[in-house]
């Protein structure tokens, strides 16, 4: 039984979702018109040649681009209203603590920044699931990549947001703390059937944690290849490793970009 | 404990050295009338310290209220290029114009309008120290990673919130390092304010010792100013230290610019840029003289300038006299510039290969650099005559002292994998110098060498206002003392203008050489 101020998990809807950049002059397309649903509760890993443009997907989700066309839709509102409420958390590939802030002050900006009313139990709370209870009070700086990650996935959390975007989120950390961070933190959010999108390069993230992969083109991003019903087991998985890395392989082929 | 004292040693050793040196020095140049050594400076210190230093409350709260009112117009005017970005390169140019203004000509009128209250030494403390808290804090308003600004944007907060949450405390580092160079700067400011004829203050003083040949007071007025500019210099890097403010990595950084499309574009962009910054600071002056109803007869407005240079039956022998004053400036202090320029980065390379040196002199480098040497100008004229040397020296020592700190500072952050690189490879000493330490100094060279460019011009005119009689610093003072305000303008613009073009022009190499050595140092 959710908590009343807990909304549900929302619907995403991309229709015709276009992004092109102007660079030197020229129009450089980072996101080819898209269609895509992202279904209520569901984990979706975007998985693509690095620089494809599966992050400006996820940032146009955010609202933090504009789309050149097209629309995205959350629950049947706009990027911009949602955040307004904060129906949606945003985690950065370089976690994007402020380092001036403790770890319980930056889960606490979180809240400041959404308007809401500090929390400091539940606060403390998200701290000590995320595994960080020694280090409430601890800056930045003193912790280690992996520890960034868990303040940052702290401070994503604790709004209760319907929808979670991650954008590498363990990108630059080593692969022994990330396959750490992956055990632990995932089942945080798909326990409150949060709506999440996840961009990685990572195939062996993608399959472990998520329901859904998609996997997109060398830029701009055209999707390639959407597995549903990923498998359980051992054997399944790899095979599904297998033929992501095939599709992948198949739609770089003939690009420049390596 | 011994850790502190240990690190702090070889700066203690380095004082008490150039401390002995002073006081060799003086046993030296015994007979020669113009030198005190420290044991004379603390006499006369102790013999007038109630005068004295009734005279430097004075002066410390006119260099206060300017500093305050400097440092608000320098936030002002950094939110505004904030906020909208499109007039930022305007308000940095007539920023840039207005702080180029020669002091030494803008006091005198200044004082007309204020008579002898405390008016001009708090403007020029203000005036000062706007510069370079505003360069600071427009370099360090956008010094953080997008990440951050995104995270306040994730949650719906606009430009207000990115301010609030983000931009203000990551510029507080480059706030302090700001503040630590804008504090010594308005006492400056508030004694050149004084030497335009106020009633009391530490610049009176000075003026008063000079004239009645007091050496030793001279220099025990000197050595003062120079203390409470250092003690302003550490308190506001300690207040830094306290907050939490990490020094931040560099200093007054040039900007990288946008790529224009094209040679031509980029040509027509300029042109267009410095035609509208020309005009509004035409209107600035214009509207200012204007709507405080200032008497024409010393207010003089662009039509005046432009009649009296161009228009009027003599405005042929005006120019001519105007401009040879301005060419035997120029002829001293371009020279002057170099060789403060020269000896400064000379220094620290050396200093660098000896590191053990280099960690003494750097703390004391820092606090030389904030000793206001054009206090000091009275006794160097004393000193070397009133010759070009004179003025050649006091130019060079006012700009050796930031171009050293700024170069060792610089030196001593060529990044850590760098050097393991060069000692993987046993490089000698030379080659590290040359393709590492160099290298990564340039951008502090260069930061000091710009903003040098306008010190250099202060300290020039007003070592010929005090004291050597020649050139465009004397004829400012001269036109001044006779009321012939018309010539006095002429010089303010014609300063000004060579200033401003010589900063574009230092500004411009730079750019140019970063771009190919230290492209990533360049701030966004």
């Amino acid at each position: 039984m959710p908590k009343p101020e807990a909304p549900q998990p929302p619907e995403v809807t991309c229709r015709q979702l276009e992004k092109t950049f102007r660079s030197g002059g020229k129009a450089v397309g980072a996101v080819a018109p898209i269609d895509l649903r992202f279904s209520a509760g569901e984990t979706t890993a975007l998985v693509g040649p690095s620089g494809c443009g599966k992050s400006t997907l996820l940032r146009l989700v955010a609202g933090l681009e504009q789309p050149t066309h097209g629309t995205v839709d959350i629950g049947g509102e706009p990027p911009i209203t949602v955040t307004r409420r904060a129906g949606l958390a945003f985690a950065f590939q370089d976690a994007a603590l402020l380092p001036w802030l403790t770890v319980r002050q930056n889960v606490a900006l979180a809240l400041r920044l959404a308007r809401r009313r500090k929390d400091e139990s539940k606060i403390a709370k998200l701290i000590d699931l995320v595994g960080l209870s020694q280090f409430a009070d601890t800056r930045p700086a003193e912790l280690s990549g992996g520890m960034r990650q868990r303040a940052a996935i702290a401070r994503c959390l604790v709004t209760e947001p319907g929808l979670l975007l991650l954008d590498e989120p363990f990108g630059a950390v080593d692969e022994l703390t990330r396959e750490r961070l992956n055990a632990d933190l995932p089942a945080l959010w798909q326990k409150r059937g949060t709506t999440t999108l996840l961009v990685t390069h990572s195939i062996a993230e993608a399959v472990t944690v998520s329901h859904r992969v998609i996997v997109f083109s060398p830029r701009p991003a055209r999707i390639v290849g959407d597995f549903t019903d990923l498998p359980r087991d051992e054997t399944g998985r790899r095979a599904l490793m297998a033929t992501i890395s095939n599709t992948l392989a198949e739609a770089s082929a003939g690009s420049s970009t390596p | 404990m011994t850790g502190r004292l240990n690190a702090a040693l070889p700066t203690v050793l380095a004082a008490a050295v150039l401390l002995a040196l002073w006081q060799a020095l003086e046993n030296l140049t015994q007979g020669l009338f113009f030198f005190s050594g420290p044991v004379a400076v603390l006499r006369a210190f102790v013999d007038e310290a109630p005068l004295l230093l009734n005279a430097a409350g004075i002066t410390l709260k006119s260099a206060a209220i300017g500093f305050v009112i400097g440092n608000a117009i320098a936030a002002a005017l950094a939110t505004i290029a904030l906020a909208v970005p499109r007039l930022e390169r305007l308000v940095s140019g007539v920023a840039l114009v207005v702080f180029c203004l020669p002091f030494v000509a803008t006091g005198p009128i200044l004082r007309v309008i204020y008579g002898v209250g405390d008016g001009p030494q708090i403007v020029l403390a203000a005036l000062a120290t706007y510069y370079t808290t505003y360069l600071c804090l427009l370099v360090g308003l956008r010094s953080m990673p997008a990440s951050w600004l995104d995270l306040v944007r994730s949650y719906g907060s606009g430009r207000l919130g990115e301010l609030v949450h983000v931009r203000a405390m990551a510029a507080l580092p480059y706030l302090t390092a700001g503040l630590q160079i804008g504090a010594p700067a308005a006492f400056l400011g508030a004694m050149v304010g004084e030497f335009t004829g106020a009633e009391r203050g530490l610049g009176v003083l000075s003026i008063r010792a000079m004239r009645g040949l007091d050496v030793d007071m001279t220099w025990a007025i000197a050595a003062l100013a120079a203390a409470i500019s250092a003690l302003a210099f550490w308190l506001f890097g300690w207040l830094g230290r306290r907050v939490g403010a990490e020094p931040p990595p560099l200093l007054l950084s040039a900007r990288r610019q946008d790529l224009p499309r094209s040679r031509a574009a980029g040509v027509a962009r300029s042109i267009a840029e410095l035609a509208l910054l020309a005009a509004v600071i035409l209107a600035l002056w214009f509207g200012l003289m204007h709507f405080l109803g200032l008497s024409p007869f010393f207010a003089k407005r662009p039509q005046d300038v432009s009649a009296f240079l161009f228009l009027d039956p003599a405005a042929a022998a005006n120019r001519a006299t105007l401009m040879t004053a301005f060419w035997q400036t120029l002829s001293l202090t371009v020279p002057a510039y170099c060789v403060g320029l020269m000896f400064g980065a000379g220094l620290a390379v050396i200093l660098v290969l000896r590191p053990r040196l280099a960690a003494g002199m750097l703390p004391i480098a820092i606090a030389l650099r904030s000793v206001p040497i054009v206090t000091t100008a009275p006794l160097l004229v004393l000193a070397l005559g009133r010759g070009a040397v004179g003025t050649i020296t006091i130019v060079a020592v006012m700009i050796f002292f930031p171009t050293l700190a700024a170069c060792l500072e610089g030196m001593r952050r060529t990044p850590r994998l760098v050097l393991d690189l060069f000692a993987s490879y046993a490089a000698s000493p030379g080659h590290k110098l040359i393709h590492a330490q160099i290298p990564a100094m340039l951008p502090a060279f260069f930061a000091a060498a710009r903003m040098a460019v306008p010190a250099a011009l202060l300290a020039a005119t007003t070592a010929e206002w005090l004291a050597t009689g020649t050139g465009i610093g004397s004829l400012m003072a001269l036109t001044a003392s006779i009321s012939n305000y018309a010539m006095l303008w002429s010089a303010i613009v014609l300063l000004a203008l060579a200033a401003s073009l010589l900063y574009a022009l230092v500004h411009w190499l730079e750019r140019r050489i970063l771009t190919i050595f230290a492209s990533e140092q360049l701030a966004l």
